[in-house]
């Protein structure tokens, strides 16, 4: 910390003045970070995105399959390009905003290195299959504390600087960064708790319908507390900065930030409309959804409305043209997903690629054009020069707002062309489209033009990249920046008449308002989530449902490992449609032994739910080493190494420990002895049977688990409900 | 595990109520609250980025200033 000198102010004013340096060193670290991750995972999208209609190119390496990259794509685009991208507005807007330095120097640079470490574990251990598969939150638990210690380091260096500023009281963005960090603290610790099985394996505490709302809960407030609330702070300081005018109205700011965080929270059920979930959480989440409308609009329209008198200036600079298309972004995702969150409409949307389209408005429209509109912004600020080419800038806004459209749009064609095609029935009232392959190679010219959108945008990131770099060789990095401001005065505020006192009073007092602003975000996911775990007709037990056996377990380790969740659902959802198709709607109680619950939110395959049984061991032997063999024009990738890699079973008694921890019924001391002999029973089983499909394989292969799994999955209620005993003695099917 | 260890509360629908109420009643209180909020207070907030002491007198459009002040 360098907070510097004294001085004594001038007679009359104020006694004393303080001298101090704003830190510009750290927020040139995480804008060079941003930059650099931005690359990476937009490579790391436009490779699965190929991989969609070339499934070859994967090279038949197992590191880079779909299943693998996607998540490697989305940590690295929502918390390395985003995440850095958020800290380095923030350290810039807070610190002037605050009138003093960081807190600390040393948890800022601890915050730094400490993500960016965290950035390159999940780089190096996605690819290599470790995974909880709960969707943006992949990371295995060591990763996951490791990223809690930073996280509450960066709080603490927020809420430090807070506690230390200079400016009685606290601009609206503050209040965004403060929501951000306390949520996202609660979100990752509560979607978090697993139970350890080894390093990087770890099961779920909650189960099934428990485990999709925790999950769901937490992807949406990951979504609105990680990707939005932190970059509306950044709008509400740098366009005012960046326009040079006020925000339009900081009334509707207020409104824009209480309603949106008690709003936002209570919306995550969306994600789960027609599945198994009590119907009550449904609705509510559809509700909360439609609410968000005026919030999320509030805030664009205040955003817009900023830049009235001023619309001349966005013509001629990239920095204000970047922030317009991200708000009006802002604007229409924020539309859309209501609309989405209609149970109706979710009906047609869910599980397809309207949702992919969606999501990239946010992503590459709010929050990429908003990063790119913050580093135009900085970086001849902390170079001390000029941008060295705005017309290259314009370029790169021409050919990124190029490149979104043509991302989007094909994305909205497919995604209603699968919504339609699933759901038509013939006069005489069969499927249209049986065969599910029909729906993916009709939708294959739109994955190849969302490619095409991905390097659009992609080559603008690398040309602003180039323009960055120029333009701090031009110039001179300015490491500190000199500035002065009064101390703020121990006494407490005058207590003024009227009801504004009350807020005023509120945002000079942080701790409050951080405690009271928790409260507001909370009260939504507790009232969703307590329910489910204290009532328990939420989920009908069905006696026939037995845990995994040792051999399942395993197999459906690997099903994680290898995110075929990324592909394929496993939610039969009630609809007739998918009842013709699948077979049975899929019920809460069928998931009670689901640690984690792998429902999957994408179908670019068909469901899996129902697929135990359906089709003879060696079907799937040859799906899974070559998947054009049994479906001719399939884009899966081949998964040759599960024929060859040796099935690890020496991990089988942590495993089995770490489930009956979470509440799966093995009976004491299975693990030791039982679990082994009967995986290799079921094993010599599977090996009949692929030989009775004119198959050769050894039992011990990873291939047999696998096999094991999916011809278990969705046939428990098949069984005839056995009388169940008090207690459990033999728990396996 | 968890859910082993709680029990059954009932009356499942009370809950959308309850949320509903909750949120009109914070909705309208923060409504009325914001809509009486006074003109010189929204006016010095929204002030605070622009004057955060940084000059706009860069080398052209965008060069910084290194000394920034703020007086209040």
């Amino acid at each position: 910390m360098t907070e510097s000198s004294k001085l004594q102010g001038p007679p009359g004013g104020n006694p004393q003045i303080d001298t101090f340096k704003y830190d510009n060193g750290i927020v040139r670290a995480f804008a060079i970070a941003t930059v650099v991750w931005g690359l990476v995972g937009m490579s790391a999208g436009l490779l699965i995105a190929v991989e969609l209609f070339f499934p070859g190119a994967n090279l038949n390496l197992q590191f880079i399959t779909f299943g693998r990259l996607r998540p490697v794509h989305t940590n690295a685009v929502i918390f390395a390009f985003v995440g850095n991208g958020m800290f380095m507005g923030i350290y810039y807007s807070l610190q002037r905003l605050c009138k003093a330095r960081l807190f600390s120097d040393f948890l800022s640079w601890f915050h730094f290195w400490g993500w960016q470490a965290i950035i390159v574990s999940a780089a190096v251990t996605l690819p290599l299959g470790f995974t909880t598969s709960k969707e943006y939150a992949e990371l295995e638990w060591p990763i996951k504390i490791a990223l809690a210690v930073v996280w509450v380091v960066f709080t603490i260096n927020l809420l430090g600087t807070i506690l230390k500023r200079r400016e009685r009281h606290m601009y609206v963005a503050i209040w965004f960064y403060i929501a951000t960090a306390l949520t996202v603290a609660v979100l990752h610790v509560t979607n978090s708790m697993t139970m350890p099985a080894g390093w990087f394996k770890s099961y779920s505490m909650y189960a099934g319908v428990q485990d999709a709302l925790v999950q769901w809960w937490y992807g949406h407030n990951a979504v609105a507390f990680f990707l939005t609330t932190p970059y509306l702070g950044l709008m509400y300081y740098f366009l005012p900065k960046a326009a040079n005018r006020p925000i339009f109205s900081y009334r509707l700011s207020i409104i824009h930030f209480w309603a949106l965080i008690f709003v936002y929270i209570w919306a995550g059920p969306h994600h789960l409309l027609y599945t198994a979930l009590p119907d009550w959480t449904q609705s509510l989440g559809m509700v909360f959804s439609l609410m968000l409308i005026a919030p999320s609009w509030g805030g664009m329209l205040n955003g817009l409305l900023t830049l009235r008198g001023a619309w001349d200036k966005v013509r001629q600079d990239p920095v204000l043209k970047f922030m317009v298309v991200a708000v009006t972004a802002y604007g229409m995702a924020t539309l859309e997903g209501p609309a989405l969150a209609i149970k109706s409409v979710n009906s047609l949307s869910h599980y397809t690629d309207w949702t992919i389209a969606h999501v990239h408005t946010g992503a590459l429209g709010w929050n990429g054009f908003l990063t790119f509109s913050v580093l135009y912004y900085l970086f001849p600020r902390l170079y001390n020069t000029k941008l060295w080419s705005t017309k290259l800038a314009n370029y790169h806004f021409w050919i990124a707002l190029l490149g979104m459209m043509f991302y989007v749009i094909p994305m909205y064609v497919a995604g209603v062309t699968e919504g339609l095609m699933w759901k038509q029935f013939t006069h005489d009232g069969f499927l249209q489209y049986p065969n599910f392959l029909e729906t993916v190679v009709q939708i294959l010219p739109m994955y190849r033009l969302r490619a095409v959108g991905g390097s659009l945008y992609f080559v603008g990131a690398v040309l602003m990249a180039f323009n960055l770099y120029r333009t701090a060789r031009s110039g001179q990095f300015v490491p500190e920046t000199e500035a002065q401001a009064a101390p703020l005065s121990k006494k407490a505020p005058v207590r003024e008449e009227g009801p504004h006192w009350i807020h005023r009073w509120l945002e000079a007092k942080p701790l409050t308002f951080t405690v009271l602003s928790v409260g507001a975000v909370l009260v939504g996911g507790l009232v969703e989530i307590i329910p489910m775990y204290l009532i328990k007709q939420n989920v009908p037990t069905i006696a026939s449902v037995k845990p995994y056996t040792p051999l399942e377990v395993l197999g459906r380790d690997i099903y994680i490992r290898e995110g075929c969740l990324a592909c394929h659902s496993q939610m039969v959802r009630p609809f007739r449609s998918e009842t013709e198709r699948y077979g049975e709607y899929s019920k809460a109680g069928e998931f009670v032994y689901d640690h984690p619950f792998l429902w999957g939110s994408k179908r670019i395959g068909p469901d899996l739910h129902r697929v135990g049984g359906k089709y003879p061991d060696a079907w799937h032997y040859n799906h899974l080493e070559n998947p054009r063999s049994t479906s001719p024009g399939s884009i899966m990738p081949n998964y040759p190494w599960l024929l060859s890699q040796k099935l690890d079973t020496t991990s089988l008694p942590a495993r089995i420990k770490a489930l009956r921890r979470v509440g799966v019924p093995y009976p004491e001391g299975f693990e030791n002895g039982p679990a082994q002999k009967d995986l290799e029973a079921q094993a010599a089983k599977v090996v009949q049977d692929l030989k009775t499909g004119l198959v050769t394989a050894p039992p011990d292969r990873e291939i047999i688990a696998v096999i094991a799994y999916l011809q278990r999955l969705g046939t428990d209620i098949k069984a005839a409900p056995a009388a169940a005993p008090a207690t459990p003695t033999v728990p396996l099917k | 595990m968890i859910e082993n260890v709680l029990h059954d509360l009932g009356g499942v629908g009370i809950f959308g109520i309850v949320s509903i109420c909750l949120f009109f009643a914070f909705f309208s209180g923060m409504l009325l609250w914001a809509a009486r909020l006074k003109k010189p207070y929204l006016n010095s907030m929204r002030d605070l980025p622009l004057d955060g002491g940084e000059s706009t007198s860069h080398a052209g459009c965008e060069k910084i200033s290194h000394l920034e002040t703020r007086h209040e």
